[in-house]
């Protein structure tokens, strides 16, 4: 399946210091089953890169494979110049990571003591463990709970908790597996804020995810994997050119006309700014308009008012970058 | 960001190790306090054990059991060694054992092999706990046993029976580390590896004198590593001296270094042939 991409990233040539995570061409097999097949990323220093992708889509593969908990079949990964299969304590020494699941933790202990215990297994004194895990845990907001054994925190606690974990060190690369999916909006927004400032001190962050509300504003650039080939590269305004025309839920009124009355006025009003249907879930006044490509919704709304249809509610049915993620994780492939 | 030393010299790097081993000790005492009732049922059972055999060997002659420096001790006496060794062994190797399955059970196996920790100072350090653990809990045995049953051992055979305990240690590790392999390969066979360790154990003379045993098997079971330590443990403590052990200890001490090296060889070539596979995460 093609990739479809504005800069395809981490040809060996471009490789160098700036790139801190590099993956080019890495293919992984799980028996018969194709995990990942050539796929291709880069993140530089200070940068948010996105691996966004659907379950099962093979993010947590590759990002096993850049920490080295997996080898590649096939091709090559680098993190900080490091080979994952060759390195793996100086790799780990600057990698923090946020696994998807919450069984990573000693549950019958606090939560102060497994940060404690892993901040020793990083080399710290147990003074000095102490003291970075009680400042850790005061910045994902755990402080006062730090005694409670970690198999009585919340999954959102447990979650901070591996943030906590992965801010140890202040590591130079963050690799984060679906980090906010099992937290309030809250709790999402507190730990990409985290995530934020880590990459504005100079980290690079590679951050997967399924969840696409979550990336736009967020990250810096985008490589969109589905059935592990790749299907996009590029930033997310680009991955948002990929949407299907806009479309747009609309409660109208024209008078006394309502529902499939109204349909042919409406669309002779719009003529070829776009199309327009009656809602299938909605109610009588409820439509649907889809705009042409490269058309604004200022126009369409202009149209509609000056054939005196009353506009009392217009929004995005599904946002475009939504749009884009399902077209390009179709089966059948990306849009020609 | 952090600057983070990239190379270090090996014995840096070796001390550096060594000093993550209290840390997977503490972990484990807070973890095994935080289950306070299998802490002590552990004891009580072995106490429950001890008084069976105690009513048992009021039926049994002394003058039917071997005899230790010209004295023959009374079954208690005798089969207390074998308790200890027996529980020894029990405990040790399905700790061992269990460490590490545990761990990846808990899926803690990856958060581990996550830090810049080496594979071999995983391996020591989910064991360090039970390494002082158990050898204290065997001597608390004894002293218990003692104090209870009105049992009388050799003040002078403290220090071979401890030697030969220390011995020892390296084979239960050994065959723990051995049984953790088995079980991150198959996900399974641990049972399998216990029942031969029971036989090894039953084989051993640690409740009965080896010579009730056919001819063929207790000729066999003599060169029998559990033997050669409950002999080690025994004897000295019964008869007094260092004299009796060293043809035992000379030949437990290569078997146990080897059973070692080759549980440690075998556990590193399947947590590798799971890092190959991508099936660390499976359980």
């Amino acid at each position: 399946m093609p990739v479809t991409t504005s800069h395809r990233p981490a040809t060996s040539a471009a490789l160098n210091a700036e790139r801190v995570i590099e993956a080019l061409d890495v293919s992984r097999r799980f028996g018969a089953k194709r995990a990942l097949d050539g796929v291709s990323l880069s993140v530089a220093r200070g940068e948010i890169g996105a691996l966004l992708g659907p379950n099962g889509a093979g993010k947590t593969t590759l990002l096993r494979i850049l920490c080295g908990l997996l080898d590649p079949h096939a091709g090559s990964v680098r993190v900080m110049g490091f080979d994952a299969r060759h390195s793996p304590r100086e790799l780990r020494q600057r990698i923090g990571l946020i696994p998807s699941g919450d069984r990573s933790f000693y549950l019958r202990i606090s939560g102060l003591e497994n940060l404690v215990f892993f901040a020793r297994l990083h080399g710290l004194s147990r003074r000095a463990a102490v003291s970075r895990s009680l400042e850790v845990l005061e910045v994902v907001g755990l402080r006062g709970a730090e005694r409670q054994r970690a198999g009585t925190y919340s999954h959102g606690m447990q979650k901070r908790l591996s943030v906590a974990r992965a801010l140890l060190l202040e590591p130079a690369v963050m690799l984060i597996d679906e980090a906010t999916h099992d937290l309030d909006p809250e709790g999402g927004r507190q730990v990409r804020e985290l995530v934020s400032d880590l990459a504005r001190r100079g980290a690079a962050v590679l951050w997967a995810t399924q969840r696409l509300d979550e990336i736009r504003g967020f990250a810096d650039s985008v490589t969109l994997i589905s059935e592990g080939e790749m299907r996009f590269a590029g930033s997310v305004p680009e991955l948002m050119s990929h949407a299907l025309p806009q479309r747009y839920l609309l409660r109208v009124q024209n008078g006394s006309e309502s529902g499939k009355a109204l349909e042919p006025l409406l669309q002779a009003a719009l003529a070829d700014i776009g199309t327009i249907s009656i809602a299938a879930d909605g109610g009588a006044d409820d439509f649907v308009l889809s705009l042409r490509e490269h058309t604004a919704l200022g126009d369409a709304l202009r149209s509609l008012l000056d054939a005196d249809v009353q506009i009392y509610a217009c929004r995005e049915e599904q946002s475009q970058i939504e749009d884009a993620f399902i077209r390009l994780t179709a089966s059948s492939g990306p849009p020609s | 960001m952090s600057s983070v030393q990239t190379t270090a010299p090996h014995s840096s790097l070796f001390f550096g190790e060594l000093r993550k081993l209290p840390a997977f000790a503490r972990r484990d005492l807070l973890v095994a306090w935080s289950y306070r009732g299998a802490f002590f049922g552990e004891w009580i059972g072995l106490l429950t054990g001890a008084f069976t055999f105690y009513f048992v060997g009021l039926m049994v002659d002394p003058k039917t059991l071997p005899s230790f420096g010209g004295n023959h001790a009374s079954y208690m006496e005798f089969v207390a060694a074998g308790i200890a060794l027996g529980a020894f062994v029990q405990l040790g190797l399905g700790r061992v054992g269990a460490a590490l399955r545990g761990e990846q059970l808990m899926g803690t196996l990856e958060s581990l092999l996550m830090t810049p920790t080496s594979i071999s100072t995983i391996q020591v350090g989910s064991a360090a706990y039970d390494l002082i653990y158990v050898p204290i809990r065997t001597a608390l045995f004894f002293v218990i046993l003692a104090l209870t049953f009105g049992l009388t051992f050799e003040p002078s055979g403290i220090g071979p029976a401890v030697l030969s305990l220390l011995l020892f240690i390296p084979f239960v590790w050994g065959l723990g580390v051995m049984s953790a392999a088995i079980t991150l390969t198959f996900r399974q066979g641990s049972g399998a590896f216990a029942l031969g360790v029971s036989g090894l154990i039953i084989g051993s003379g640690a409740f009965f004198p080896l010579q009730l045993l056919p001819h063929w098997i207790s000729s066999i079971a003599r060169f029998n590593p559990v033997t050669l330590a409950v002999n080690g443990v025994r004897a000295p403590l019964l008869g007094g001296g260092w004299g009796g052990i060293w043809p035992d200890a000379l030949l437990l001490a290569p078997v146990s270094v080897a059973t070692l090296a080759l549980g440690l060889y075998a556990f590193r070539l399947a947590l590798r042939r799971e890092q190959r596979r991508g099936t660390l995460g499976l359980y």
